[in-house]
């Protein structure tokens, strides 16, 4: 509703600017206000781009960051069953359908916040929780588990677990503010929240597509990942087999990590480069040249050391078997600062993959036996989540598994 | 329960037709954007609550909306919502709600509703509601609505003296 009075407005006031250019007859006003036409659409162009909501795949994996993203947890109350969970869905599916397109949800209490729809995605998971507790753990994909403990782990409670996500992005803050509102208003009656985690990216305009990252220790992050769109991604990613409600879905780790960035800037550059093994200007490899560039594990410099350190995160996180890999999306996040200064700053760190077990944890446990670069990182949250097979239009998400 | 399933099935698939805009409507009504609340006033048997929507009338006639009827309530009444002694209360709507020829009017909590009373079980949000609709210049019509909580539309119930 409020978008078709939004339409009215913008028709009324282009009608009455056409008047106006038809009075002063002058071709000069009338390129000047196309050309402010032009660069009006420019300046909302952010604005204007949407994402599907249907699809083979559920969105808010396989495409570029978005700006700001909020991930949700909630945990089922006692009364909801399989049937209720069918109900919740289906009120998540149809507000996805209009909050990615820009509409007001029905019965939304602030209409007037659907500004458009700034690339939004919602992503939809369940933990394993919630396959014990509605007695579906026949359906449980095999490697859906708690992670292990593990060493570095420093886990906070209230940032870890979880039943349900509800994983929400946009390129705009108030866009996104207004659609997990309405997410939630509609859960409220099935489930609590949990917990939620706010991060960001680049602004738009910043990063040109397919350039990696920084994060906030002033890394580029995000080179050796399966590129969006390619085969390599949905070998990695989207999964083929199994229970029928998961096949196109993937599985997710999430890990809050912080970054302890005040012993971190007592490293020199040269320091903090050999505990990643790249470059910090340009992200390339040591011994390389450009970000692209293979690193090479091998090379041995005129010390008679690795050139590439054996501590360096990408030597111990790059795959030692075939398929030891998958698909990282990491979001920053800034909380506050302490008084003494230090930030409160880290990753909402995800990985994508079929298999936890196969793909993830062999990577996880090479970092957690050893990688300089834990010395200045803490996972302080972690929680896995099973996101199932997008939807057609009209269907609910994971209604083959709850049905 | 398989029941409940199918219904909640087919309440995405007339949420999803209100989404791409489609008119289930004939003769020139054309109502979109339609729920009924969920609250603490529908959570129980006996209960009551209201159903919105949008109704556009693309006829060159007025149309009013008399009345209406429901499996789920035991009265169904066309409410208005007043000031009165300071306080917001609804009370049934004289003549029901016009609406005029090539004019919207929406029905929204704390304005004009359809009121369902007597409910004959709790409401659940995501359930699926068919309510009959009754016209007087245009056909009755039979809509299906999905439940959904809001917060705003606790205004108080004065009956008619
Ligand atoms: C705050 C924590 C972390 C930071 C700052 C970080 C940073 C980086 C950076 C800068 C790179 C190099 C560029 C790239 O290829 O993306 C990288 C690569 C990588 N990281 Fe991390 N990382 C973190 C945590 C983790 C964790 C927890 C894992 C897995 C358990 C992981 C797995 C990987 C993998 C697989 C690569 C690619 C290695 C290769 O070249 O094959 N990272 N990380
Ligand atoms: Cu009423």
């Amino acid at each position: 509703m409020s978008k078709l009075s939004r339409r009215g407005f913008l028709v009324g006031a282009s009608a009455s600017t056409g008047a106006l250019v038809g009075a002063s007859a002058g071709a000069m006003v009338g390129a000047s206000l196309a050309t402010d036409a032009a660069s009006s659409a420019a300046q909302t162009a952010v604005l204007a781009k949407s994402e599907p909501y249907v699809g083979v795949h559920q969105n808010g994996i396989e495409l570029e960051l978005q700006t700001f993203t909020n991930f949700v947890a909630l945990e089922i109350k006692n009364s909801t069953d399989k049937n209720a969970m069918l109900r919740w869905m289906s009120l998540i599916a149809g507000d996805i359908a209009r909050l990615t397109q820009g509409d007001p949800v029905i019965a939304d209490a602030q209409p007037q916040l659907a500004l458009g729809p700034a690339r939004l995605t919602v992503t939809v998971g369940f933990g394993p929780n919630l396959f014990s507790k509605l007695g579906l753990e026949g359906k449980r994909p095999a490697s859906l588990k708690e992670l292990p403990a593990f060493k570095v782990d420093g886990l906070k409670a209230e940032f870890s677990g979880g039943d349900v996500l509800l994983h929400v992005s946009a390129d705009d803050p108030i866009v996104l503010s207004h659609a997990v509102r309405r997410l939630i208003a509609d859960s409220t009656e099935f489930a609590s929240v949990r917990w939620s985690q706010q991060g960001f990216s680049n602004a738009q305009g910043v990063t040109p597509n397919g350039v990696s990252q920084r994060n906030l220790m002033g890394q580029v992050d995000g080179t050796d990942n399966p590129a969006l769109g390619s085969e390599d991604f949905a070998n990695t990613v989207w999964i083929e087999d199994g229970p029928d409600w998961i096949r196109g879905g993937t599985l997710m780790v999430f890990r809050r990590i912080a970054m302890h960035l005040n012993t971190w800037d007592k490293l020199g550059r040269q320091a903090k480069e050999e505990v990643i093994g790249r470059k910090l200007d340009n992200g390339a490899p040591l011994g390389g040249h450009s970000e692209r560039d293979v690193p090479d594990f091998n090379a041995v410099g005129p010390s008679g050391l690795k050139v590439i350190p054996e501590f360096a995160h990408i030597r111990r996180a790059s795959p030692q078997a075939p398929g030891q890999r998958f698909f990282r999306r990491p979001f920053n996040y800034e909380v506050g600062v302490a008084a003494d200064g230090t930030p409160d700053v880290g990753l909402l760190w995800t990985a994508y993959q079929r298999d936890i077990e196969k793909q993830y944890l062999p990577v996880q446990r090479r970092l957690d036996q050893f990688d300089l670069l834990s010395q200045w990182t803490t996972p302080v949250g972690s929680a896995v989540f099973a996101i199932p097979a997008g939807v057609a239009e009209g269907e609910i998400i994971g209604a083959k598994l709850f049905s | 329960m398989n029941n409940k399933i199918v219904k909640t099935l087919s309440a995405i698939a007339v949420m999803v037709a209100a989404v791409s805009g489609c008119s289930n409507a004939p003769a020139g009504l054309e109502i979109t954007d339609g729920w009924v609340r969920v609250s603490e006033f529908s959570d129980h048997k006996g209960g009551m609550t209201g159903a919105f929507a949008t109704i556009t009338n693309n006829t060159d006639k007025d149309v009013t909306l008399v009345g209406g009827s429901s499996e789920i309530a035991g009265m169904t009444e066309i409410h208005e919502v007043l000031m009165l002694d300071g306080e917001m209360k609804m009370q049934a709507k004289e003549g029901g709600i016009v609406i005029p020829a090539g004019e919207s009017v929406t029905l929204e909590p704390g304005g004009l509703h359809v009121m369902l009373m007597g409910l004959k079980t709790a409401l659940l949000g995501g359930e699926e509601v068919t309510i009959n609709l009754d016209f007087e210049g245009a056909k009755d019509m039979t809509v299906t609505w999905p439940a959904k909580t809001s917060l705003a539309g606790d205004e108080e119930y004065k009956p008619a003296e």
